[in-house]
Order: C-alpha cells, then sequence, then structure tokens
C-alpha cells in the first residue's frame, strides 16, 4: 500500500481520515494495526477493498496486490477480489450476519458469489465450522445468529472470510465485542488459522495486548498517520514514538501497587478537521520540543526494521528528559515546552 | 474438549427450533380475530373458486324469478330488479373482489420493491427521482388518475386493475426504500460487500428477507382498499361491465329500489364489509406476528 489518502466530505469540511498511509504485508505475515478510535486504522482497511461507506472517497495512493492496483480495478474486478483473495472480518458478529438467514447458508453464499457449486460450497460449510471449533458442525449449519452465541458467530464469521482460502484475512477489532475468556480463544483460532493455513492476517485493534499475542509486526496510527512501525518485540521492549510509548504505558498491569493511578494519555485524539501543525501528536506530547508545533516529521529508521516519525524519539527523551522517571505525563512535561513559551 | 462439547450441544437442543415464520405463524394463531378471519377469508376463496364450475343460476339470467323477489327458498339472497339471483352474482362477484385485491397487490409488491429497493441502496439522482415521482403521485387525486385510465384504456378487469396499481404503489415503494436505506448502512449488508456479493445478491438475498414482514404487512392492509376501491368504481359505473357482477355495481343497481327492496344493496354491502374488516383484522394481526418488537 503506498502513500493512501483517504477523506471524508463532511458538511463541516475535509476530514482526511487517513493521510499518506504506506505499508508492506507479505504473504502469510500477521500485520497488527493499532490506535486509539479514530486514528483511521478501520479507514485504512475499508480501503483496501475500496467499501469506504459514504460520504468517503479514497482520494489518492496505490493498493498493490499480485501486481495490480485495486484502486483502479472496475467494480466487478474489485468484487472478484472481495471475499476471495482478500477477506474481511468485522468487529461485532452480532450485526454482521444477516438475522433471517441461516449461518450455514450465509456461508456457503460466500463460495458460492465466486463461483462454485452449491452441493460443494454446502459440504465445505460444514468443513469450515468444523475447522473453526464449533461443536456439533453439522446441525449448526441450520441455526440462525440468534442462536449461536457470541463467540460461536464470530468463529462462523471466520469460517466465512477462510470460505473461499483467502490470501489475505482482514480482521476488524475481531474481539471487541466478545467477552475476555472468548477473546483469548479466538485469537487463538486466528493464530493457529495463520500458521496453519498460511494466510496473511492483518489485525485491527486498539487492545496492544491483542496484538501482542498474534502479531508479528506492528503498525501504530495516529490521527490518520502511521507514527511507528516494527516487529512486535522492538515496538513492546523499545518503543520510539511517544505515542507507542504512551500507549503501552496505559496498560492497566496486574502487578501494578494498589494505589497507583490508572495511566492515561492526557488530551484528546485531534479534531481531524482541523489537524495541529507540525507533528500532530504535540499537543499531547510529554517530550515535544519547538520544531513539533512547525515540521512535520516523517517516519525514519530508528533501528532495524523499525521506523518512528517523531523528532525526539524516546531514546532521546529518556536520556535527556528521564523519561522513565516521569510520573508527570502532561503535553510538555518532559521537555518542558509549553505553547506560551514557544517563540 | 470439542468432542465433549459436541456431545453436549447434541443433547441439548437449541432453545428457539422455531424459524421466524413458524414462530411469526404461532402468534397469529393466538389472535382470535385474525385467526377467524383467516376461515372467512378461506371460506370466501373456496366460494369464489366453486363459483368458477357452480351457481346456483346461471348470473346474468335475466327473469328466472320475480323482479324485486326477497329472500326464498329458491333464491337464498332473493332476485334483483330484473330478476336475477342475487346469490348467484355475490359468488361470481367474489372472485372479481378477489382477483382485483390479491392481483393488484402483487403487482404493487413488484412494482413497489423494486423501485424501493433500488432507489434506497443506489441512492442519488435515482433516489431523488424516485422520491420526486412520489411525492407527484400523492399530489394528485386517486380517483382522477383512476377514472382518466380507465376511461383512456376503457373499463376491463385487466385495465381497473392497473389503474389501481398506478394509484397504490407509493406507500410499499416508501415503505421499501425506507427499510432499504436503514438495512445498506446494517453491518451485514457491509459484510456481504466484502465477501464479493453481487448487487441483485445484497438486494433481493439479503436486504429483500429482512423487509419481508412489512412488505406483507401492507400488502394485507393493500387488499382492501383495492377491493373497496374497484368496488366504489364499479358503483359509480366506470369499473367491471354489465352483465358482470361487482359487489359496487350491485350496490349501485339497488340504490334505486332501496325502500321495496333493500337485499339488493345490503347483500353486497354486508359481503364487503365483512370482507374488508376480514382483511384489516388479519393484515392488523399479522403486523403483530412479525413485528419483532412485540415479541411475547
Amino acid at each position: 500500500m503506498r502513500d493512501l489518502r483517504t477523506q471524508f466530505l463532511t458538511d463541516g469540511g475535509v476530514v482526511t481520515a487517513v493521510d499518506g498511509v504506506s505499508f508492506d504485508l507479505f504473504p502469510g505475515e500477521s500485520l497488527g494495526i493499532v490506535g486509539e478510535s479514530g486514528s483511521g486504522k478501520s479507514v485504512t482497511a475499508l480501503s483496501l477493498l475500496r467499501l469506504v461507506p459514504d460520504p468517503g472517497r479514497v482520494v489518492g495512493g496505490k493498493v498493490l496486490f499480485r501486481n495490480q492496483d485495486l484502486l483502479q480495478l472496475s467494480d466487478d474486478e474489485i468484487r472478484q477480489i472481495r471475499g476471495r483473495d482478500i477477506a474481511m472480518i468485522f468487529q461485532d458478529p452480532q450485526s454482521s450476519l444477516n438475522p433471517v438467514l441461516t449461518t450455514g447458508f450465509q456461508i456457503a453464499e460466500a463460495m458460492q458469489a465466486h463461483g462454485k457449486a452449491k452441493a460443494e460450497a454446502n459440504a465445505r460449510t460444514v468443513e469450515l465450522l468444523k475447522r473453526v471449533r464449533i461443536p456439533a458442525a453439522e446441525s449448526r449449519v441450520k441455526d440462525f445468529p440468534h442462536q449461536l452465541s457470541g463467540g460461536m458467530r464470530q468463529r462462523a464469521m471466520i469460517a466465512m472470510g477462510l470460505a473461499n482460502a483467502p490470501s489475505i484475512l482482514i480482521a476488524d477489532e475481531p474481539t471487541t465485542a466478545l467477552d475476555v475468556t472468548v477473546q483469548a480463544q479466538i485469537l487463538e483460532l486466528l493464530g493457529d488459522l495463520n500458521r496453519e493455513l498460511g494466510a496473511a492476517i492483518v489485525m485491527i485493534t486498539h487492545n496492544m495486548g491483542v496484538v501482542a499475542g498474534l502479531c508479528s509486526r506492528v503498525i501504530v496510527m495516529y490521527a490518520g498517520h502511521i507514527v511507528e512501525e516494527g516487529p512486535v518485540e522492538e515496538i513492546f521492549e523499545r518503543p520510539q514514538h511517544p505515542y507507542t510509548w504512551s500507549l503501552l504505558r496505559s496498560i492497566p498491569r496486574v502487578d501494578a501497587l494498589r494505589h497507583e493511578r490508572l495511566r492515561s494519555i492526557e488530551g484528546i485524539a485531534p479534531d481531524l478537521l482541523r489537524p495541529p501543525s507540525g507533528c500532530r501528536f504535540h499537543p499531547r506530547c510529554p517530550f515535544r520540543i519547538e520544531r513539533c508545533f512547525t515540521d512535520e516529521p516523517t517516519l525514519e529508521e530508528v533501528a532495524t526494521n523499525q521506523r518512528a516519525a517523531c523528532w525526539v524519539t524516546m531514546e532521546r527523551a529518556r536520556r535527556e528528559m528521564h523519561a522513565d522517571d516521569l510520573l508527570d505525563i502532561r503535553p510538555g512535561a518532559g521537555s518542558g515546552v509549553h505553547p506560551g513559551e514557544q517563540i | 474438549m470439542a468432542t465433549a462439547a459436541a456431545v453436549v450441544a447434541r443433547e441439548i437442543p437449541s432453545p428457539e427450533q422455531a424459524s421466524l415464520w413458524s414462530d411469526a405463524w404461532r402468534r397469529l394463531r393466538r389472535n382470535r380475530m385474525a385467526l377467524i378471519s383467516t376461515i372467512y377469508l378461506v371460506l370466501l376463496v373456496l366460494v369464489a373458486l366453486l363459483a368458477i364450475f357452480y351457481t346456483p343460476y346461471r348470473m346474468s339470467a335475466v327473469g328466472i324469478a320475480p323482479t324485486y323477489s326477497g329472500p326464498s327458498q329458491a333464491h337464498l339472497l332473493g332476485a334483483d330488479g330484473v330478476g336475477r339471483d342475487v346469490l348467484s352474482r355475490l359468488m361470481i362477484g367474489a372472485q372479481i373482489s378477489l382477483i382485483v385485491g390479491v392481483g393488484t397487490q402483487l403487482l404493487v409488491v413488484v412494482v413497489g420493491v423494486t423501485v424501493g429497493l433500488l432507489a434506497g441502496y443506489y441512492r442519488g439522482w435515482l433516489d431523488s427521482v424516485v422520491t420526486f415521482i412520489i411525492n407527484v403521485f400523492y399530489g394528485i387525486p386517486d380517483l382522477l388518475v383512476a377514472l382518466i385510465l380507465v376511461f383512456l384504456l376503457g373499463p376491463s378487469l385487466t385495465n381497473i386493475i392497473i389503474a389501481i396499481v398506478v394509484t397504490r404503489w407509493m406507500d410499499m415503494a416508501r415503505m421499501v426504500r425506507g427499510q432499504t436505506l436503514s438495512m445498506r448502512e446494517r453491518e451485514f449488508i457491509e459484510a456481504a460487500r466484502a465477501s464479493g456479493a453481487k448487487p441483485v445478491k445484497i438486494l433481493f438475498g439479503h436486504i429483500l428477507p429482512n423487509a419481508l414482514g412489512p412488505i406483507i404487512v401492507q400488502a394485507t392492509f393493500g387488499v382492501p382498499a383495492a377491493i373497496l376501491f374497484e368496488a366504489f368504481l364499479s358503483f359509480l359505473g366506470v369499473g367491471i361491465q354489465p352483465p358482470t357482477p361487482s359487489w359496487g355495481s350491485m350496490a349501485a343497481d339497488g340504490i334505486a329500489p332501496l325502500r321495496i327492496a333493500p337485499h339488493i344493496v345490503l347483500a353486497p354491502s354486508i359481503a364487503l364489509s365483512i370482507t374488508l374488516m376480514a382483511f384489516n383484522f388479519l393484515g392488523d394481526g399479522l403486523r403483530d406476528a412479525l413485528d419483532p418488537r412485540s415479541r411475547r
């Protein structure tokens, strides 16, 4: 994906939800895309398959898949790709299944849409339901979505996603609507399928824990930009962007002292109608310097395979601003640069 | 563990085996008025079917009974002003009413659903045009449109059905459009699109089944409206042409001799009223039975 740009034309103006996002996805890889709500991660995924809802529009960039640009294909051609080569699993299995059609019918239909004969599709449906470990798959085929539990519905959705043996499976927050134990099972299932079937998985989530468990590489998005990307171990061990660092710090820890307050990132995600100047994270960044207010950083190599878009980077923040000892992470707290003192 | 779970799942049947439709049928049966109406309508259909092969007398045979004679053993509902058997004519009239009522609604469903689905799904200029046309049709009086059409096309059964469809398709189209508009934003439609389903499949395979309940209810309420409209046209003399009887024209025939032979007006009017009521009660029952919000 190269320089993807997706805008929403709203009454208030143009919102650039995804602004110049580029990344690679390798066959069989599992990639995590993390970020807060509104950071553009879901829209990135939808743009891939040209499913951005109105009034959204992909206005620039390229999505290269097997040497063709998905954004240039005709409606018919992209429909051939959807579900067959690139499948998608949505957040809420409750609302992603048609309530008046049986689960089995919907899975079989996903195959028939790509030219499989009905009998063959029906046979494979049972097989798929077994594969995603739905008990008594033979009888569950005839069940309506409301007769299944939340976990089973999500398994059925995954079965539907796998129906045509796609090479890429995009999972948009597949566990958000499920309770924690079921979440773990679904993640385990996705991991197994990734290994067994060799399908690349793009996991979109706001949960760092999910990424740690499943993915080998991570992209961190903030306000429509990629702010950091790299191997999962590196990102967790040595995050270089202050935003990634804050995200990791804000994960509640079981071993935390009882009186310790839950750390959150100060401030709110920026209004993309009027994005901040310079680095988009500077209004919330504890380590901002003057330059961050005016110049927009680009993704630079900060370690092997790891890139971050930051003028300061955490390495310097640790060295010069004692980041790890910092209890107060209000904007500018580490660097001492406050808007009033600017100029 | 998987096998243990499989055993458990097989032993405990899923709690709601009933499908949407059998569920709705169960609720409909509990509604007494709807049930009585259904029985009445089934009988009416049987009578109409019977009239294809058998009526006590030929419906157009004149002078087989004394003119204006009241109910008797030979003529259960008496005779009209030219000595025709009222019961025989009432049975043929039932045929006409059912054909008009059901025929119109079938066409209304075809037109309304297609227009509504397309306008609601594609939106844009198509939706604007459709909405505009619907509003225009709402603005013109029904009766005027129907009268003009019947005059232009000629007063045959088919043309009357067409005339009624032309004045009655908008409600269905508007309702289906609304349903489609809200449905197209639902996640399962997005999921269907993401799995590569064709637009036709999404419209008729995913959206239509979800809107089927309201469509059936609306069509059921449309049947009596169409029957009444036909009766009204026939009453005015622009509907079904003699000698074929319609409940409307039969009632019109009986207006002049109302004082000496009230049965000529009463027979078709009562038949009409009960039939209209039956369809409305059935529609009410269906609405309650198919509305997911009124579950249990």
